[in-house]
């Protein structure tokens, strides 16, 4: 084992022992070159620390590994970093979340390369529990879980995480690199990963409100994660309300100035269903399709032109009491009563509209919602909701009590001549 | 009972997937979670399950194809052909209870929806959609005190009050409504 | 230039160098090419009307859509475009004619006997009109300067105002709006500003800029001595205010403001109305009329228009209108309808109305159907058909649009053919707009508190970085992207 590794394990090892953590890390962010000089020695290295109390000592080595070592014969990269993330001890990892959350990057890229991503998924739940200090804190790793997920086809695991509302983020303090504390990548990617899952499992609202928050991210540049996030926004914003939501006014002027004249098929797909329009929403379809398909997002137009035969469906509930299946045919323009039949129907089952069909005669019956709001499950609806909101409210007081005590806002919010006595002046608070 | 039954095969089968090595679980584990998925309704993970299962594991076990037909049938509300691709099978042990409980889930949410969506319906299409041979649907429709006309052959169903009564205490009420209140007054 | 002012009376609303314009002015004029076939217009009372550039809009307006009437209209505008300097729009006139004398295939006889009245056009004139336009141009010019020299305030604003008249004479809006507003600086008293404001407000109304004509009639309304000189010249002062009203009157109906512009018309007074450079009598009658039916209420149609004095004796000169505005008060909208079609003709051939006809048309339409529902809970779709001239299934449509619009509160029986009020249950209302709302407060809230830790932890996204190249940009572009869209069902 060449000398400097020894050194390596040796001062891993004492400050260890001794719980001089900060020097430790001091000391390991500079170990770069060391470890990659000595790359092929890193396994004998490996095997003399401990994943457990170790901790720190094996991240830096397993980064190392994952970045300079190019695997002859058996791999075993990915059992050790299995085993290091189950294994590791939360409290040294916190110390430098950057680095853990490179290693788990490392090991998504790694995923993706050998095509196995629902390997990774476990792992990076477990990954995420270890670095994260509260639920709802997001982390760098919660976009590799949503990617992985993505890739695997299989979201149930992602939900878990998703369903969480992020109130705090991770400060990834990365300033050997840009000096940014979160990267705003990871952050983007992670919303709209999270909304393409909540697509995938046709649950709009969540999807939109994941988009929303991906397309309102502070930008002074176009970011091609947000481009797609935008056109994303508007189809569901169609398949949800019908129509094309407003952008934040918060939002980024980067969003209108270039986002939505690079979104420009989009748009005008969203004043043809505004207007109802079906025979011009199909042209717009046909004229750019190679646009859709190049955005990979045919599959989501296709369904708002068969959304917009339901929203006009519903238009008709709104003006008529009766109707014959043949003028619900004609009026949306779909082929006859047959096909007009099989869209109120489900419709129907999907509690979009309130309908009796009579084949009889022939004809619909279109009904107000039976839904009176009165017994017991109104009521506790009622109460869950109020709960939820009464939640909020506090979490939003608490926010304002911080930046209340906050002695810079204090200092700020009084004027500069308080300078001198700044604990008077909280008290005048 | 067995929904609680399946919901915890459905859990454990996931997590089989997710720690199986390579990420690929046993074609067993595949069939079952399917058919799960369906028996629940859940045509959207079914799809992308379905998706990801790997092709050889499909091309070598034919009866993956067969649930998944179900599914396709179930996602374009097809009910004739639903029943059609549930019993032109015999299905293996593996999942053969699944499938059935399958076909009566499908069944009773086609009953719901017919006395939910219809005034007066043509027995013709209660039969396509219940799968059922028209004696036995015409009992299935009496059985519920739906009128069927003899001559026309129409039947008339009848909405059907399912009201759960989920009664909670009223100390308990009391209790929240002075949370509410005392949110409201601060 | 005179050129491009031409221009715009002989495309009637649209002028496409016209920067000032609202672009609002444009939203009806799509079907530019309509044709009128039977108007019932006399069209010497007609053109008797109005003067100066107003007379030969309208004339032109005529020729471009009426055919029966073209030839006739033409040769009027052109003996009196003979009176003006207004040299191009002299030859264009010409131009037409000529056109419309190729087109008619008429047999010889015929054009021998009409050749005599069919004016040839005579380049003489062209050329000697031309220099004395230039000779008057050239004496009115230096008289200013002299009075500049001499910096006398009244004759340079006198001198200001002649330059504007000819200008306004040759055609040359532009320069004419020029001189007239320079002269501003030289008002002594209110009533120059007011004059000033008139001057500027006939050109912008020529040139169609009707921003500028509401901002002009706010700045002479609120000269502080104008409404001070009403004791001294009471007349004076009534004709300006009749002028400035009608203009205004004009601009919101122009821009589409249908009920503004009403109650400026409603606010004229006939005998003081005098104002042939833009419109006459009859004008405001119809314009108010009808800006009036389209967006008054019941009440307010009774108090302003109904039962206004003044208002009254402009209806005397449209008895037509008249009928039409009592037929609707009573409630006999079949004949009141049926009227309004009648005079529909007249009125597309009106260079300022004719654009909004068919809005007007509908909303007063669409006012009768909701005033003919309210009072009932349901009604018979034929009979209602009956009353409003309409086949059932087209009263259907237009039943339809109403009630999604939210303006009538009612459901269509299709089956039975019987419109029914639609009672709404206020309290699941109610219920359901609260759980609406507290769904959107839960919604906006975790939006903020995301936000906040968004901005409190500097989280934006950064232009690429150069050290960083070579590889795709850091944050601008996010590689894993593409890998992974997947195509969805």
């Amino acid at each position: 084992m060449a000398s400097p590794l020894e050194q390596y394990v040796n001062t891993v090892r004492s400050q260890t022992t001794n719980g001089s953590f900060r020097e430790l890390v001091e000391y390991l962010s500079k170990t770069n070159d060391i470890l990659q000089k000595n790359s092929q020695h890193l396994d004998n290295v490996l095997e003399t620390l401990d994943f457990q109390q170790h901790s720190l000592g094996v991240l830096y080595l397993l980064c190392a590994k994952f970045t300079y070592v190019t695997p002859a014969g058996q791999d075993n990269r990915f059992t050790q970093a299995q085993e290091f993330i189950l294994n590791c001890n939360g409290e040294q990892i916190r110390l430098v979340p950057d680095v853990f959350a490179d290693l788990c990057h490392l090991i998504t890229k790694y995923l993706l390369e050998i095509k196995q991503p629902m390997r990774g998924i476990n792992l990076m739940r477990k990954a995420i529990f270890k670095l994260r200090l509260f639920d709802s804190q997001l982390t760098s790793i919660h976009a590799d879980l949503c990617q992985l997920c993505l890739l695997a086809k299989c979201f149930k695991p992602a939900l878990e995480i998703l369903d969480v509302d992020i109130t705090g983020i991770c400060q990834e303090i990365t300033s050997s690199h840009n000096g940014s504390q979160f990267d705003a990548k990871y952050f983007l990617l992670y919303f709209y990963y999270g909304g393409m899952i909540y697509l995938a499992l046709k649950n709009l609202d969540r999807a939109l409100y994941f988009f929303e928050v991906a397309i309102t991210t502070p930008a002074h540049a176009v970011s091609h994660v947000m481009l797609e996030a935008y056109k994303k926004y508007i189809i569901v914003s169609l398949l949800l309300h019908g129509k094309e939501q407003p952008i934040p006014k918060y939002a980024s002027h980067v969003v209108n100035r270039f986002i939505k004249p690079l979104s420009q098929p989009y748009s005008t797909l969203a004043s043809a269903f505004e207007l109802n329009n079906t025979s011009e929403l199909n042209n717009i379809l046909t004229k750019h399709t190679d646009i859709f398909v190049r955005d990979h997002n045919l599959g989501l137009v296709k369904q708002v032109s068969s959304v917009l035969y339901k929203k006009n469906i519903q238009r008709l509930t709104k003006t008529f009491l009766t109707l014959s299946l043949s003028d619900v045919a004609s009026r949306v323009g779909l082929q006859g009563p047959s096909d007009a039949e099989k869209y109120i129907l489900h419709m129907i089952e999907e509690k979009q509209i309130y309908a009796t069909i009579n084949q009889k005669d022939g004809m619909v019956i279109f009904l107000d919602e039976p839904d009176k709001h009165c017994g017991p499950e109104v009521l506790k609806e009622l109460e869950k909701e109020l709960c939820l909101c009464m939640e909020l409210d506090k979490q939003i007081l608490t926010m304002d009590c911080d930046i209340q005590v906050n002695p810079q806002y204090v200092r700020k919010s009084t004027g500069t001549q308080d300078d001198e006595q700044p604990t008077k002046s909280t008290y005048a608070m | 009972m067995v929904s609680i039954d399946l919901t915890y095969l459905m859990g454990e089968l996931e997590k089989q997937e997710l720690e199986a090595p390579n990420g690929v679980a046993s074609p067993q584990a595949y069939e079952q979670l399917l058919a799960i998925y369906l028996y629940k309704n859940d045509l959207c993970n079914a799809k992308y399950l379905w998706k990801r299962i790997p092709s050889q594991i499909k091309e070598s076990n034919p009866e993956l194809g067969h649930i998944w037909s179900v599914g396709q049938y179930m996602w374009k509300k097809d009910y004739p052909s639903i029943y059609n691709a549930l019993n032109s099978v015999t299905w293996t042990e593996t999942v053969a209870d699944i499938m059935k409980k399958v076909q009566e889930s499908v069944r009773d949410r086609a009953i719901q929806l017919i006395s939910q969506a219809y005034s007066s319906i043509t027995l013709e299409a209660v039969c396509a959609m219940t799968g059922l041979p028209p004696d036995s649907c015409c009992k299935t429709c009496i059985d519920r005190q739906w009128q069927i006309e003899s001559d026309s052959k129409i039947v008339h169903p009848v909405l059907s009050d399912a009201q759960s009564i989920g009664q909670t205490s009223s100390e308990d009420q009391l209790y929240k409504l002075t949370d509410f209140v005392s949110f409201l007054e601060n | 230039m005179p050129l491009l002012l031409s221009n715009t009376m002989a495309q009637n609303a649209i002028e496409p160098m016209q920067v000032d314009a609202p672009p609002e002015d444009n939203d009806n004029n799509e079907e530019e090419t309509y044709i009128v076939e039977n108007p019932s217009l006399d069209l010497e009372v007609y053109a008797n009307s109005f003067t100066g550039l107003a007379k030969l809009y309208r004339l032109s307006f005529i020729v471009d859509h009426c055919p029966s009437m073209r030839l006739e209209a033409l040769k009027m505008a052109i003996s009196y475009v003979m009176t003006t300097y207004n040299v191009n729009l002299y030859q264009i006139l010409h131009q037409k004619l000529a056109e419309l004398t190729s087109s008619m295939c008429v047999p010889d006889v015929a054009v021998t006997s009409t050749s005599q009245d069919i004016p040839v056009i005579d380049n003489m004139w062209m050329e000697t009109r031309s220099k004395k336009a230039a000779l008057k141009l050239e004496k009115l010019d230096n008289d200013l300067k002299n009075y500049k020299a001499n910096s006398i305030k009244e004759s340079i604003r006198r001198g200001h105002d002649d330059l504007g008249d000819h200008y306004l004479d040759c055609g040359d809006l532009s320069n004419a709006l020029k001189c007239y507003s320079r002269a501003r600086d030289y008002c002594t008293s209110g009533k120059h500003v007011v004059n000033m404001c008139l001057n500027v407000i006939k050109v912008s109304v020529y040139l169609q800029n009707w921003s500028h004509v509401l901002s002009y009639v706010s700045k002479a309304e609120s000269t502080p001595d104008f409404n001070e000189a009403q004791t001294q010249t009471k007349e004076l002062y009534q004709v300006t205010i009749t002028k400035l009203k009608c203009a205004a009157g004009l601009a919101e109906l122009a821009t589409g403001k249908y009920k503004s512009a009403a109650k400026h018309f409603l606010q004229a007074n006939l005998d003081h109305c005098d104002f042939p450079e833009l419109l006459c009598p009859n004008n405001v009658a119809m314009y108010g009329g009808l800006c009036a039916l389209a967006t008054f209420d019941r009440h307010e149609l009774q108090k302003n228009v109904i039962f206004s004095s003044s208002f009254k004796l402009f209806l005397e000169l449209e008895p037509q209108l008249r009928d039409i505005i009592f037929k609707f008060y009573e409630s006999k909208y079949a004949s009141c309808l049926k009227s309004l079609d009648e005079i529909k003709d007249n009125l597309l051939l009106d260079i300022y109305i004719a654009p909004h006809i068919n809005n007007l048309y509908t909303q007063i339409r669409n006012r009768a159907l909701i005033q003919y529902f309210s009072p009932y809970l349901s009604a018979d779709m034929h009979k209602m058909a009956v009353a409003f001239n309409r086949s059932v299934s087209a009263l259907e449509d237009e039943l339809m649009q109403l009630i999604l619009d939210g303006q009538i509160q009612a459901r269509i029986d299709s089956h039975n053919k019987i419109l029914f009020a639609k009672d709404i249950d206020l309290r699941s209302r109610t219920f359901e707009r609260s759980l609406a709302m507290g769904k959107r407060y839960q919604r906006r809230t975790r939006m903020l508190i995301l936000r906040a830790s968004v901005l409190k932890n500097k989280i934006h996204v950064k232009s690429p970085q150069r050290e960083t190249t070579g590889q795709s940009g850091e944050t601008a572009v996010a590689p894993g992207t593409s890998s992974v869209l997947l195509a969805r069902n």
